[in-house]
């Protein structure tokens, strides 16, 4: 019983992490309607950066805030010089457009900080949390890392829905020619989501790397389940994001715990590949209309 | 008529590529055998892509089954080349249809994941079943054939072997362009509903699509196993999936001469890039990284200053001179061709439209 | 100032791409008046709305709005200085509620009190959106539609509101409702511009109205001459 236990909560800490990939896939999709398939390859970037700030200060917080800040300005400043130009181009020049980016980060990174794997300070203790002399098969680092993507989650919902940028940014996705006649200005609005998205990846980067180890291509795996995590919630859908991401992190850690590890990326596959076969628009959007 | 002018065509490069890969070094052969069988997958996906409007990440994987294919059938059955090729060609058709059918109600970044899958998925399967050589992979030799005498460089026969399978490609693609299965492609990418209106069994177009661009991967793995003598679950990466997508872009989508352009970045590009950094001292991880930056680069800035790819720049250059040569199927036209990925319900067509 | 035309179009010209759907127009329409535009379909009348709100550039001629040059300025400026903008088809966002959809008019304007008391009083003028308020627009009808439109259009308080055809795809006693309330809006003061295929109604609620064929204006008259001319009604507008 303390081994389920155990598998659920830990399921749960890591398909935050999950929730949160996803999270920033649906941001990007929602405004431009373009998957950004670089977001990996951000989040690994802003992830360097705060070890840098980390080394050079010893602080593990000032390295946590300004990774933060850099996947705003990242993901803002790709959004302006290298999204835009594309946005009224063919959709696949996008994707090709985000595949570079991704690459060139990757390769990037490579040349700055070099291949190997480096360690990543967890912000809290990683050893297991009791009560009393029960173990809870939680770290109090787990706790963080849930409780810090549910709350970036929750101020996200909370701005979306009661500040006026946050509704700018829901017209402009659903509908840029009308936002505009009403005045609003879309193009800072997908600025704007871009930088809410890198922010997001960045908090990912920083949550899951102690556990991973940095380096270049750490996150590739990472943004696959995120991607798959965003697919099962639905591509249009913040909350089913978030969702996703619970449920495929709980159930690959029973896969993991009960059936073996080196089935995990099998499965995580084939769950993807069964959502794509039987329910394409994902568990929580509406039903996609079908043309004819 | 079409056919006789590509055959010509192909006849004549045949030639070129015969005289060019006879002087060169074996280096050079090497490469030019690289770029022939990156030039078979290339154009089976620029096909898929560009003409049928349906993207793949993973055909780095139908790449690998043909690969895994001949290198068993060379390995343990001594079959003739001739007959490895087709039948690795075959094995790979017949899981395009798979995917194909699988994939075929999945539109825009749904299908881009769906094939990801498959690519992540299929080279693991490579490490668990001893036949398939796990982790090592398999060694494939083969040697230059008997006719051509005994001394004959193997690295030449290489270059000729996949550049002669290259052409052929490239004629039999051209053809099918122009026919008028290339002709339902294109309008049922352009919009779905008319053409199913008009009487075209799009999911069977679809489908089709899928299965000759497996085809082209799988025959392209196999000359790439016959090449490089090995066959591992590290040669077919998603990168390589990735790799394939980029050059057909790149040399421009829908278009045959493009995909001889894309192969041509794709093998050459990091090489050169690689050389140059070598050559400035500068260390082996930063050498080796620096092709990757610079390929991530090239893919943004080309498709942000020419999203035609290069052939969409060679088209505009020689525009003078097009009457005068034959012209490309799937040449750009003034709307770029790509697939349209479905508008959200409640978005107004208002600017641009009349 | 009474005397200033309220909107000025001087011989725009405009088109998309390579085609020019607009050749020369030009119209004047003074404050608290309703211009009915007219013609068949392509004659240039949702491209003419265009020219004015900012979808698309003029390549010549100007707009003058207030007096004020604002020609060639992008369509959100516009809607901050005071030019509304109807499309055809409504524009509702389906998937926000009315409430969103009314408080997206006005979410430039500055001062809490000014954006509440602007919602408030759309709720007074339109009590059917009251109703619907947290609704999500989508869920309703055409003719609910049609009032949530404009009431936002109105929450921006604009000096001149174009309209592109409002009854489309209207029952004909809901168009007669909505002729009715865009009539009201010449009260406050607000110059309308008001492209319809359905002519009859919208003479008969126009001060003046300007016919388009082919991108140029073939007939320009106050409404009732317009509506008396039978040849112009048989040949351009259908009735």
């Amino acid at each position: 019983m303390t081994e389920f236990r155990e598998l659920t909560l830990g399921g749960i800490s890591v398909g935050m992490i999950y929730a949160a990939i996803a999270l920033s896939l649906v941001l990007i999709w929602r405004a431009t309607r373009i998957l950004n398939y670089a977001q990996g390859g951000m989040a690994m970037f802003t992830t360097y950066i705060a070890l840098l700030v980390i080394n050079h200060t010893g602080s593990y917080w000032a390295g946590f805030a300004v990774a933060l800040a850099s996947g705003l300005v990242l993901g803002g400043v790709i959004e302006r010089l290298v999204i835009r130009p594309a946005e009224n181009k063919p959709p696949l020049n996008a994707i090709i457009i985000t595949i570079g980016l991704l690459v060139f980060l990757e390769g990037l990174a490579g040349i700055l900080y070099g291949g190997q794997f480096r360690s990543f300070p967890a912000a809290f203790s990683i050893t297991g949390l009791h009560v009393g002399s029960a173990a809870l098969g939680v770290s109090a680092n787990d706790v963080f890392v849930a409780v810090a993507v549910l709350a970036a989650a929750l101020l996200l919902a909370a701005g979306f829905r009661y500040t006026s940028a946050g509704l700018q940014l829901r017209a402009s996705a659903f509908s840029p020619p009308v936002a505009r006649l009403l005045g609003v200005r879309v193009g800072r609005m997908l600025t704007l989501g871009w930088a809410l998205a890198g922010l997001i990846g960045a908090l990912a980067g920083v949550l899951v790397s102690p556990s991973t180890f940095l380096y270049p291509n750490s996150m590739d795996s990472i943004f696959v389940l995120g991607f798959t995590a965003a697919v099962i919630g639905g591509l249009d859908s913040p909350a089913g994001a978030v969702a996703g991401g619970l449920i495929l992190g709980v159930a690959l850690s029973y896969v993991g715990g009960y059936l073996g590890s080196d089935l995990v990326p099998l499965f995580g596959l084939a769950a993807l590949a069964v959502v794509l076969m039987v329910r394409p628009s994902g568990l929580f959007s509406p039903a996609a209309t079908r043309q004819v | 008529m079409t056919l006789v002018r590509h055959v010509a065509t192909a006849a004549v490069l045949a030639v070129l590529l015969v005289i060019i890969s006879s002087t060169v070094s074996p280096f050079r052969d090497y490469q030019m055998a690289e770029v022939a069988c990156y030039v078979v997958a290339v154009a089976g996906l620029t096909v898929l892509v560009g003409l049928s409007g349906q993207i793949s990440l993973g055909n780095g994987a139908f790449m690998a089954i043909g690969a895994y294919a001949a290198a068993l059938l060379l390995l343990h059955l001594h079959w003739p080349l001739a007959v490895v090729l087709v039948a690795a060609l075959a094995v790979a058709a017949a899981g395009g249809a798979v995917v194909g059918v699988a994939a075929a109600r999945l539109r825009g970044p749904y299908l881009a994941g769906a094939t990801l899958i498959l690519a992540v998925a299929l080279p693991s399967l490579a490490l668990r079943y001893g036949l398939l050589g796990g982790d090592q992979g398999l060694t494939v030799v083969i040697n230059s054939p008997g006719f051509l005498g005994p001394s004959f460089s193997l690295t030449r026969w290489q270059a000729w072997l996949t550049c002669g399978c290259a052409l052929i490609t490239l004629v039999l693609l051209a053809n099918l362009a122009r026919s008028r299965v290339g002709r339902s492609w294109r309008a049922a990418r352009d919009d779905e509903v008319a053409a199913a209106l008009a009487g075209l069994n799009v999911a069977r177009l679809r489908v089709l699509a899928f299965v000759v661009s497996a085809a082209c991967a799988g025959l392209a793995g196999a000359l790439l196993a016959v090449t490089t003598s090995i066959v591992s679950p590290g040669a077919f990466t998603v990168t390589l999936s990735i790799g394939l997508l980029t050059a057909a872009v790149l040399g421009g989508l829908g278009t045959l001469p493009g995909a001889v352009w894309g192969s041509l970045v794709l093998v050459l590009v990091p090489t050169y890039v690689t050389d140059v950094a070598s050559s400035h001292g500068l260390s082996s991880s930063v050498g080796s990284n620096i092709p990757v930056a610079a390929y991530g680069v090239v893919l943004v800035v080309v498709m942000l200053t020419f999203p035609d790819g290069i052939q969409g720049g060679v088209h505009r250059l020689s525009r003078p001179l097009a009457s005068r040569l034959p012209a490309w199927p799937g040449a750009p036209r003034r709307r770029p061709p790509g697939p349209q990925f479905r508008a959200p319900a409640s978005e107004h067509q208002e600017e641009g439209s009349l | 100032m009474s005397e200033q035309a309220a909107l000025a179009v001087e011989e725009v010209v405009a088109g998309y791409g390579g085609v020019l759907a607009l050749q020369s127009v030009s119209i004047t329409a003074r404050p608290a008046t309703i211009t009915a535009v007219l013609g068949a379909n392509g004659a240039g009348k949702t491209t003419l709305l265009r020219a004015i709100s900012g979808v698309i550039r003029p390549r010549r001629g100007r707009v003058l709005v207030g007096g004020q040059e604002m020609t060639g300025r992008s369509a959100e400026d516009m809607a901050r200085a005071g030019v509304a903008h109807v499309p055809e088809g409504q524009g509702v966002i389906a998937e926000l509620t009315v409430q969103e959809n009314l408080r997206l008019g006005a979410f430039w304007r500055r001062g809490r009190g000014t954006r509440a008391a602007a919602l408030a009083e759309a709720y007074q003028r339109f009590p059917v959106l009251a109703g619907a308020r947290n609704r999500a627009a989508g869920t309703l009808s055409g003719g609910e539609r049609q009032m949530l439109v404009i009431a936002r259009a109105l929450m921006a308080r604009p000096r001149v509101l174009l309209l592109d055809e409002p009854s489309l795809g209207l029952a004909p006693k809901i168009v007669s409702q909505v002729m009715e309330l865009t009539a009201g809006l010449r009260e406050t003061g607000l110059t309308v511009l008001l492209v319809e295929q359905n002519a009859r109604s919208a003479l008969s609620i126009a001060d003046q109205g300007i016919v388009l064929s082919l991108g140029r204006v073939v007939a320009a008259a106050d409404a009732a001459a317009l509506a008396a001319d039978v040849g112009l009604r048989k040949h351009y507008l259908g009735f």
